[in-house]
């Protein structure tokens, strides 16, 4: 009978090869009682930091979409087309723009693209309206091909006009005008109109007999603050029949809404002379300038860091309760305090850490949410935003939870008695 | 053979064969040799211990405390097997905690191997000894349940910092000596009772102890799956000081002599 080997463990070992298996051990039980078997405790854990993680990504979404409000181009567009920056061909420079043709055309086939949800030339042109019984006032009218979704051209709705341009009718110009305008509160003002009123174009830049009326739509707060700029939104084949731009389809820019590279793919392939430009909305040093924004956000993390830390230590030092005997077990076999110690608290925070990604998976869902509620209710687009920098965000401040939390489980392990625990 | 090195030393794997756990000739170092040549591998010397009292030594205690071992003086030889009998309460399984470094008792000495008294090593130096010297079979086994046969096996080798392949390969070996080489990634819920105690039984040699103690280890098993066991129990007592606590005369019958102990006193050594 062949003989059992002698084997020393006294000299053989490593302190990186003790601590690299002491997390692989870690890793493996939580895994294991993740998926195999009934652990409600760590479920429970996981489900209270995912809900209050998604809650703070929700409330730090809405705060980023106040401080972002004040200070973003005033579209919600995701990828902006623009004449390419190049040698006028203008004697004198400045006099006249350079601007995108056959932006009717294009638009469409970029609209057509995948990954693209939609997509609309935009004029813009100073015109002068007046009202049946006012004077007439200079406004930047803003020509726009609206859908059906709720998208911000500057600043105002474009779901206030009637979704699409049949006025356009495939370049001939001849179908029917809507007649429609949306008007910002401040040019409302200036013209000392409302909702329901006539507005017809007049000045010394209209053809000769083009100046069919338009009723205003909705008027509605463009949201750049008091200096509000009188601007209002029309069809844009409307507006480019009334500036003449229609011959060429001119536009300034054509903005795209959808998935950013896709759309930016589209948009590069109608326009690889233009400059296209992904738009980067959201930025979470905004935060800072915004004081209201800051101190929501603020709150939002402190009273998350509060109520996860809170979650954390209850659940897991449920879960270490329950987990005296193995602790037991792992001093009997020859763990160190340390070991044992180290397992309970590599346990929590990956626990948190695992909660920490499906909270904002539940966050983003909810910021998705906030702004169907808010569009379909009070606000004309989208109040939340979501950054990827949420992620590492999430992640730290379940850390940081974890890290507040980690010493209740850790006194409760190391309470636990080993005679009493294997002696069961 | 299948031969490995950790290390600077050179572990030999023999065959695969059941209960082949005995070792073969000493190969370690000054001190393990020294260990082998010692008459005695575990004493205890006066060795009283109080349930419930406060736990320091010397020191009085208020509560209601119980006594578990009254004067204890126990020698057990290397190599040899010493069965430990007497009714529940008798101070059995407080004996082999006591061996094993699991509790400090209230008075008394306790020598296992050549090492300084356990009574006066620090918690983190009993854990040492109790990791690389002392094996412990349990009488429901204590293996975990979200770990495979072969993790719970390798588990006092993750303390010891050995490498992860050596593990596998330690772990798995122990297993198929202990006829359980088609289960090693079976978790301890998809084996029976006897299944459990084998691995049980292989985590306890892992680290290849000098001393085994066995508290009740057929205690949860039926007559014929407990005769395996104790077959096993045979195979590693060649030459492995063991410990085993009982009240079962089949059990009992394994050891070279049985202690009898009362009220936490030896009332028959056995010699």
């Amino acid at each position: 009978m062949a003989g059992d080997d002698r084997f020393e463990t006294t000299t053989a070992g490593s302190r990186r090869a003790r601590w690299w298996g002491v997390l692989t051990v870690s890793v493996v039980r939580l895994w294991k009682r993740a998926t195999g078997t009934k652990s409600r405790r760590l479920a429970a854990t996981t489900a209270a930091v995912a809900l209050t993680i998604a809650l703070l990504i929700v409330v730090t979404g809405i705060a980023l979409g106040l401080a972002d409000g004040a200070t973003v181009d005033r579209d919600d567009a995701d990828v902006r087309v623009a004449p390419a920056e190049s040698d006028s061909l203008a004697a004198v420079d400045g006099v006249e723009k350079s601007q995108l043709g056959e932006a009717n055309a294009r638009a469409e086939r970029i609209r057509n693209g995948d990954g693209v949800d939609h997509a609309s030339p935009v004029l813009v042109e100073p015109v002068a309206l007046e009202s049946a019984d006012g004077e007439s006032k200079r406004i930047l009218l803003v020509g726009v091909v609206p859908d059906d979704e709720s998208r911000t051209v500057a600043g105002l709705p474009t779901d206030e006009l009637e979704s699409g341009d049949p006025h356009y009718a495939d370049g001939s110009y001849g179908g029917p005008r809507r007649g429609e305008i949306v008007l910002s509160a401040a040019a409302a003002d200036r013209l000392e109109v409302e909702a329901g009123d006539e507005l017809t174009p007049g000045g010394e830049r209209l053809p000769d007999g083009a100046a069919p009326s338009s009723t205003v739509a909705a008027v509605e707060t463009a949201g750049d603050g008091e200096a509000e700029t009188p601007v209002a939104l029309i069809h844009l084949s409307e507006l480019q029949t009334l500036s003449g731009a229609a011959d060429g389809e001119l536009a300034d820019q054509v903005l795209v809404w959808g998935d950013g590279a896709a759309a930016e793919s589209a948009a590069a392939d109608a326009y690889p002379e233009a400059t296209v430009q992904s738009v980067d909305r959201t930025n979470p040093a905004s935060l800072f300038e915004d004081e209201l924004a800051f101190a929501t956000s603020l709150l939002a993390l402190i009273v998350g860091v509060a109520i996860c830390a809170s979650f954390v230590a209850t659940t897991m030092g449920m879960t270490v309760n329950e987990d005296r005997r193995t602790l037991a077990v792992l001093e009997s076999v020859g763990f160190t305090t340390r070991s044992r110690l180290a397992i309970v608290a590599v346990s929590t925070l990956l626990t948190t850490v695992c909660g920490a990604l499906v909270g904002v998976a539940l966050g983003a869902g909810g910021i998705y949410a906030v702004n169907r509620i808010a569009s379909a209710t009070i606000a004309p687009g989208a109040v939340a935003e979501l950054h990827p920098l949420f992620v590492p965000y999430a992640v730290g401040v379940a850390l940081v939870a974890g890290l507040v939390a980690v010493p209740y489980p850790l006194v409760v392990a190391a309470r636990t008695s080993v005679l009493t625990e294997v002696g069961r | 053979m299948t031969r490995c090195v950790v290390g600077s030393i050179e572990l030999t794997y023999g065959p695969m064969s059941d209960h082949a756990l005995r070792r073969t000739t000493p190969q370690a170092g000054p001190t393990t040799t020294d260990e082998r040549e010692s008459p005695t591998a575990v004493r205890l010397e006066d060795v009283t211990h109080e349930y419930g009292s406060s736990g320091g030594r010397g020191r009085s205690s208020e509560d209601r405390t119980v006594t578990a071992l009254r004067d204890v003086t126990l020698e057990v030889g290397a190599g040899e097997t010493v069965g430990l009998e007497g009714p529940s309460g008798s101070g059995k399984s407080t004996i082999l905690h006591a061996v094993s470094g699991l509790l400090v008792p209230t008075a008394g000495r306790i020598q296992v191997l050549d090492t300084a008294d356990l009574t006066s090593l620090s918690d983190r130096e009993r854990t040492r000894l109790r990791r690389h010297h002392v094996g412990i079979v349990f009488q429901r086994f204590h293996l975990l349940p979200s770990l495979s046969a072969r993790a719970n096996v390798a588990l006092p080798l993750v303390q010891a910092g050995i490498d992860r392949s050596t593990r596998r390969q330690r772990a798995e070996s122990l297993l198929e000596q202990v006829g359980l080489g088609d289960r090693t990634d079976h978790s301890p819920g998809e084996l029976s009772g006897g299944e459990r105690q084998r691995v049980a039984i292989a985590r306890a040699l892992v680290t290849d102890p000098d001393v085994i103690v066995a508290d009740e280890p057929t205690g949860e098993l039926d007559t014929a799956t407990g005769a395996d066991v104790l077959d096993l129990l045979t195979d590693i007592g060649r030459d492995r000081t063991v410990l085993v606590a009982s009240h079962d005369d089949a059990t009992l019958a394994v050891a070279d002599r049985v202690v009898t102990l009362r009220d936490g006193r030896v009332v028959d050594d056995g010699r």
